[in-house]
């Protein structure tokens, strides 16, 4: 499989497709897919950080940061568009600093989804803002064919099944894959279409059954598996990971499916039923409901909160996560990073006294 | 007879405990690690070896443990030093329920249950703030040596606040002090302060649990020790030599692993 | 039992404090004040503000049981609960006195010895703080019955009061305002006024007391009136030399911040107001020798505001003009007693913090314009993302398009460990002699 560079320019020159800059983290995916849009998520480019820090503070996150660094260091020339959904402080005001102020001659969209605790107001204002989305997109892509959107949302529907399919197989350890190879291809979905993403993970399930080395189960929360050498280490110490509660994995790709006939309606009806998460202000007692239910499914012996440094949607609520875990006699480890920055000797040490304290 | 060996390759000592099969500590050491850990982890041994008077083919087997364990070709297994910390004072002192050990790059609270298991453990985040590798800094700015902290801050009468977290600021902020006069011993009195807050705040989190024990090489410094026990409310255990305890816990390790073996 | 708290809440609030709070000023020793020649004579209203602001923490012993609490954040539309007569604490009005009387940073040190992280908002880790150890330099907080959040000044409060609502097993109401990118649309507008409709009968749970629409609007006339003269009364600092600087404001904010809507707001400002404008008529200025006017950007470093004042007095520079403390002066006024819901939408939702940098820029540029700035001081705060993130952009800017020098100070609300003394007071002098040169 092409790399992802390759991949994005073969998408835009071969198929004709726009590309969109997505910043995290929910967005309706399934709209841009509908309008020729192949949407490429930017989480953690592998930068070195020149210019970013000449726009931000040093207390604002590696995710913010590395994606203003990629726009910085021209690399989004390419690009036809960006999309900030409404996730955090930071993104929000990011967002306003590249429309605003840099000067960026490209459409730049904003993407508000609406805060629990839901109302039937949520609802409403939810299914307003995928049209609303639709009409500022129409103007700079032509008209949607309704068509497609039915399409796609069926398609990210089965997307959604066999992603859950494989984590299924995780949690009952039947599945042979290594952490960093079942991450590695679930985060392929950041920018591959569905059109290939469907395929490789079909071809990816079939490969990969089989059951799991021995060792014990953990469950991942935080923000994204990066720095990605704590899924080797893991892998080293024989330790898997049984399932995750991480933002840019199962909180936003195990989308439960809908069964409305109508595209909005379904996206919006899925939305709704997502696992709780930070940057839809679920409650601290969904989180606590839904990692427990987590832990118990798995057998895992213990969580690691993998945190990205500065960032307070995740932080805030590890305090009460890691104090009902440890009620419960589940171990819990908080490591916090920056991206690509590896993982030092002193929290590979943690990671591995951890493993020694639960096996 | 056999013997059991342990080192601990820390960031600022290297250290080596050798046990014999009736758990007895026949010989240990303490170097500098310096430049280069396996180099350090040789001296560390023969100097042990001399002291237990036996030739290094004795030993049955080793555990290596600190952040440089895997410099240590020789050894069978690594083990990471906060299971060493906690078997090791579990050993010299059983009713140990939390150990803090305050190394030179790293500082934790570690709870431990029955049989010296880790039941739960923290360590300060990446900033060196709270950890010995910030005394030594600030004991250079100030012309003291690590030796004379703890008995200078034990003689100030007062002691200045130092207000800021990180150890750049601390530095600024000791620079501006000693411009302004203040005394020597109330500048090392409310830095220690600062690192027993540190150090407060990870215990906290875990909550105390039965005797505390402090290993590593801060526990040398009666000034941090005796603030550290005003503030936890209860006398520390220090051994005469708390640099060794990481290594004694992996020397516990070894001779573990050789009955397993057989 | 409620009728006597009731009784008991009505005297203390009319008779009781005011007269115990009289006879303790009596009882303390007034210490000579060392008078400072660079500043004019003090206010007389600043007396005023202590006895109003002494007396709401003090009465809020006596609101358990009597009153509905709302714990309530600096954004939210609180006319609202006023309707209902609940008697609303505000924590970040708290957590910047306690920064301000510097005991800020060992209460979020009790905040982060229970697992909350160094890097999280000091207002949030001092009011989590006081949550867990019962410590203020208030006395006691009254328990919430009710949290009420708005994420239209940051996610960062969402974050913070669900930890509350977690910790104290209290209903949370959110008011979630859109941000708004490029435009307010008419269904954010909906969407908005749909919430509040909502909370009407979560809110009559909880006080037990029926919504009374007229009520309602007499709140909302009183907030609107007294944001309006708060707007008059920065105004008033137009004049040269100005009659008060910033840094008295930041501490005459606390009505329109705690208790707008409220008749002891409004009168406040209107004695205030008379104040400053007989000192602008008789040319009584703040600092005795304004040579410079300047403008500051983000919240007060609360443990810091007298020790900046008497730094930039020295200079002959006064801060005339502050984002911040025109934030209360800028939307309520669009409060309109006919149209309540969509008005109070439109009021909180287009707010500084909750609007795009554009529209922070040109703020700016008018505030330079109107109150003739000669720089900024940008407080870059690690509490506040939304605040914060895009100065370094805005510093540039002013820079290129007006021509107006700035400096940037690494610090912190109310968390003094993370201020370097040294650094700030490089940059600093750096920024004197730019503007002296
Ligand atoms: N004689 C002494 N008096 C006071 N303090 C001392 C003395 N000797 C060492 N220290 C302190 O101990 C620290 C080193 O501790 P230790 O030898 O336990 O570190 P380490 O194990 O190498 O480091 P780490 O565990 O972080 O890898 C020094 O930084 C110093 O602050
Ligand atoms: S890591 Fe956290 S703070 Fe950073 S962009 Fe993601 S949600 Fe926002
Ligand atoms: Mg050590």
């Amino acid at each position: 499989m092409a790399k992802r560079e390759e991949y994005i320019d073969k998408e835009k020159k071969e198929k004709g497709k726009k590309l969109f800059g997505i910043f995290p983290a929910q967005y309706p995916r399934e709209i841009l897919w509908a309008m020729n849009v192949l949407p490429v998520e930017i989480w953690d480019p592998p930068l070195e950080v020149i210019h970013a820090n000449a726009h931000l503070q040093p207390y604002i996150c590696s995710v913010v940061r590395l994606g203003l660094e990629l726009i910085l260091q021209g690399k989004c020339e390419g690009l036809d568009g960006f999309l900030f959904p409404h996730t955090c402080d930071s993104i929000q005001n990011l967002s306003s600093i590249v429309s605003d102020y840099l000067g960026v001659k490209k459409p730049c969209y904003f993407f508000y989804h609406p805060k629990s605790p839901y109302q039937d107001s949520s609802r409403v204002y939810y299914l307003e803002q995928l049209k609303g989305l639709v009409a500022r997109l129409e103007k700079q892509l032509g008209p949607l064919d309704s068509s497609q959107l039915k399409h796609r949302v069926q398609q990210g529907q089965e997307v959604a099944r066999v992603l859950k399919q494989l984590y299924d197989l995780r949690v009952q350890g039947e599945l042979e894959a290594s952490n960093a190879d079942f991450y590695r291809v679930v985060r392929r979905g950041e920018y591959l279409s569905p059109d290939d993403f469907l395929p490789l993970l079909e071809e990816f399930l079939a490969a990969a059954k089989g059951s799991a080395q021995g060792g014990p189960a953990v469950i991942m929360s935080g923000v994204l598996p990066n720095p990605k050498e704590i899924l080797t280490l893991l892998d080293e110490l024989g330790v898997r990971i049984a399932h995750d509660d991480l933002l840019n994995c199962s909180r936003r790709l195990l989308v439960p499916p809908s069964r409305a006939d109508d595209p909005f309606e379904a996206l919006t009806e899925s939305y709704f039923a997502m696992p709780p998460c930070t940057t839809k202000d679920s409650s601290v007692s969904e989180r606590v409901d839904d990692l427990l239910a987590k832990v118990e499914q798995s057998n895992a012996k213990g969580v690691i909160f993998y945190m990205v440094k500065f960032c307070e949607p995740e932080l805030f609520d590890v305090p009460q996560l890691t104090g009902e875990l440890r009620k419960r006699g589940v171990a819990t480890l908080l490591i916090d990073c920056e991206l690509n920055q590896n993982l030092s000797g002193q929290l590979a040490t943690r990671v591995e006294a951890f493993f020694e304290m639960i096996s | 007879m056999k013997y059991f060996l342990g080192i601990d390759v820390g960031a600022l000592s290297t250290n080596a405990v050798i046990l014999d099969v009736r758990r007895e500590i026949v010989g240990y050491s303490i170097v500098q690690t310096g430049a280069n850990s396996t180099e350090a982890a040789e001296e560390t041994l023969e100097k042990a070896l001399v002291m237990a008077n036996i030739d290094r083919a004795k030993i049955t087997s080793t555990v290596a443990t600190g952040y440089g364990r895997i410099s240590v070709p020789f050894a069978e297994k690594k083990v990471t030093e906060i299971s060493c910390h906690a078997l090791g004072a579990y050993y010299l002192y059983p009713d140990t329920g939390t150990v803090i050990d305050i190394g030179g790059q790293d500082s934790k609270v570690i709870r431990v249950g029955d049989g010296g298991k880790v039941l739960d453990f923290t360590m300060n985040d990446k900033c060196a703030a709270g950890t010995g590798r910030f005394l030594e800094v600030m004991a250079a700015k100030l012309r003291v040596s690590l030796d004379e902290l703890g008995d200078l801050s034990l003689q100030a009468s007062q002691e200045v606040q130092i207000s800021s977290v990180c150890t750049v600021f601390a530095e600024s902020e000791v620079v501006s002090l000693v411009a302004q006069n203040h005394p020597t011993e109330e500048i090392i009195r409310g830095l220690h302060r600062s690192i027993v807050n540190r150090i407060w705040s990870m215990v906290k989190m875990l909550g105390i649990r039965g005797a505390v024990t402090m290993s590593g090489g801060v526990a040398k410094n009666r000034g941090v020790v005796s603030l550290l026990e005003e503030r936890l409310e209860q006398p520390i255990h220090v051994h005469t030599e708390p640099q060794i305890v990481g290594a004694l816990g992996a020397a516990l390790l070894a001779l573990r692993l050789a009955q397993t073996a057989t | 039992m409620y009728l006597i708290k009731n009784l008991q809440y009505h005297f203390m609030k009319d008779l009781g404090l005011p007269a115990l709070m009289r006879f303790s000023q009596r009882t303390k020793k007034r210490r000579p004040k060392k008078l400072d020649t660079c500043f004019g004579p003090p206010l007389t209203s600043t007396g005023r503000l202590k006895e109003i602001m002494t007396r709401h923490y003090l009465l809020s012993r006596y609101a358990e049981g009597a009153r509905p609490v709302a714990w309530v954040t600096s954004g939210a539309p609180v006319e609202l609960l006023r309707a209902f007569e609940f008697y609303t604490f505000y924590p970040e009005n708290h957590g910047a006195l306690c920064g301000a009387q510097k005991v800020g940073s060992e209460l979020c040190e009790v905040a982060e010895g229970k697992g909350y992280s160094q890097d999280l908002c000091s207002y949030a880790r001092i009011d989590l703080g006081v949550c867990f150890s019962g410590r203020t330099p208030v006395g006691k907080l009254p328990k919430p019955d009710l949290l009420f959040a708005s994420n239209n000044i940051c996610q960062t409060v969402v974050y913070w009061y669900k930890v509350l609502a977690y910790h104290w097993k209290v209903p949370l109401i959110l008011f979630d305002t859109p941000y708004n990118f490029k435009d307010i649309a008419d269904s954010d507008i909906s969407y908005m006024v749909g919430q509040l409709e909502e909370m009407i009968p979560v809110l009559e749970e909880v006080s037990g007391k029926e919504f009374n629409y007229q009520r309602f609007q007499d709140v909302i006339r009183l907030a609107k009136e007294a944001s309006l003269t708060w707007g008059e009364v920065l105004a008033t600092m137009k004049a040269r030399p100005a009659p008060m600087t910033i840094f008295d404001a930041f501490g005459h904010l606390a009505p329109i911040v705690s208790l707008r809507g409220l008749p002891v707001a409004l009168n406040y400002y209107r004695v205030l107001l008379n104040e400053l404008n007989d000192r602008v008529k008789k040319g009584i200025g703040a600092i005795t020798d304004e040579r410079k006017r300047l403008m500051w950007d983000n919240i007060a470093i609360w443990y810091k505001v007298r020790d900046l004042s008497n730094r930039f007095a020295e200079r002959g520079m006064n801060f005339v003009a502050a984002t911040y403390t025109n934030a209360w002066a800028e939307t309520i006024s669009y409060l309109d007693i006919n149209h309540p819901f969509e008005s109070l939408a439109k009021a909180y939702s287009l707010v500084i913090l909750n609007n795009n940098l554009n529209h922070r820029f040109e703020l700016m540029e008018r505030l330079v314009k109107e109150y003739g700035v000669d720089g900024l001081v940008i407080h870059s705060a690690r509490s506040c993302k939304p605040y914060s993130v895009g100065q370094y952009d805005i510093k540039r800017l002013l820079m290129d398009r007006l021509g107006v020098p700035s400096v940037v100070i690494e610090a912190d609300i109310a968390d003094s460990r993370v201020f370097s003394e040294e650094q700030t007071r490089t940059r600093l002098e750096a920024f004197f002699e730019a503007m002296e040169a």
